[in-house]
């Protein structure tokens, strides 16, 4: 599926991953790292400022909350996940608040040297958002998708170097 | 003055085979968030059309290039969600892509 997408890599929640060898294109999200984290590259995911510290890799905003508590928390290299899930069950009044919310957030995310990660927030295979739709998006806001692609790739490149050099498939 | 033909784009689109909506439902669905996000008289200039794709769960809708953006960023921003799985210059290519691509295992969610 990622290849249609137009995807190299796929990020999925530890509890829907079905498969016992750990597959190339996909990264398991996770609350806290589990035992599977040693073989399965991996990224820990919070959405709750309250549970945010230095292990976390990536912290699913809301973009409507006030992000001062971010500010105080935000470590450098933190991920700051957006979710376009969300923003579906918006009307369209709601819709350009919340762009206006996510260009400020990759605004915040640039000069806090944090990575700004824009996500589909799928929760089914329908769900999920093509690479040239995101980049639509991503042009909407102002990002260059080319910068925000080598960005992002640079930013799991790092977290791989780190932590998966054992995590083979 | 030369006749030209604005460029257009295709692009096939897989939804819910569960969906109760029939395909002009759907359509009519993307149409309205697309009108609401970027006004009646860019959808009007879009050109949206409905092609009848002949795949199950897949729409085939075609817009002028120069729309595409706005079209892509409607489609991600509409519930019942809808994904992207091909885009092309042509109807014929469109078809011959989805085609290619294994639509048994999209359904089942197999990466």
């Amino acid at each position: 599926m990622s290849k249609i997408l137009d995807l190299d890599i796929i990020g999925i929640d530890s509890n829907y991953s079905t498969n016992t060898e750990p597959v190339e294109n996909i990264i398991l999200r996770m609350d806290k790292k589990y035992s599977m984290a040693d073989y399965y590259p991996y990224l820990i995911v919070s959405d709750n400022i309250k549970t945010l510290d230095g292990k976390t890799d990536l912290f699913l905003i809301d973009p409507f909350q006030r992000k001062d508590a971010i500010k105080s928390k935000a470590k450098r290299a933190l991920g700051v996940e957006i979710s376009i899930a969300f923003a579906k069950k918006l009307n369209a009044t709601m819709v350009g608040k919340w762009l206006k919310e996510v260009k400020s957030i990759y605004e915040f995310c640039k000069s806090n040297d944090c990575q700004f990660i824009l996500s589909s927030g799928a929760r089914s295979i329908n769900e999920l958002v093509s690479a040239r739709s995101f980049e639509s998006i991503l042009k909407l806001i102002g990002v260059s998708p080319k910068n925000y692609w080598n960005e992002i790739t640079e930013w799991l490149f790092t977290k791989n170097k780190v932590r998966w050099v054992y995590a083979k498939p | 003055m030369l006749n030209h033909r604005e460029k257009r784009r295709y692009l096939a689109i897989i939804y819910d085979e569960n969906n109760v909506y029939r395909h002009f439902q759907l359509h009519e669905k993307i149409v309205e968030r697309f009108k609401e996000l970027f006004g009646v008289i860019h959808y009007e200039l879009a050109m949206l059309k409905l092609y009848d794709s002949k795949f199950g769960n897949i729409l085939f809708v075609g817009c002028k290039l120069k729309y595409l953006d706005y079209f892509l960023v409607s489609l991600s921003l509409t519930q019942p969600s809808f994904t992207v799985v091909s885009l092309s210059g042509t109807i014929k290519k469109l078809r011959k892509n989805v085609s290619s691509l294994d639509i048994r295992n999209i359904k089942s969610g197999v990466n």
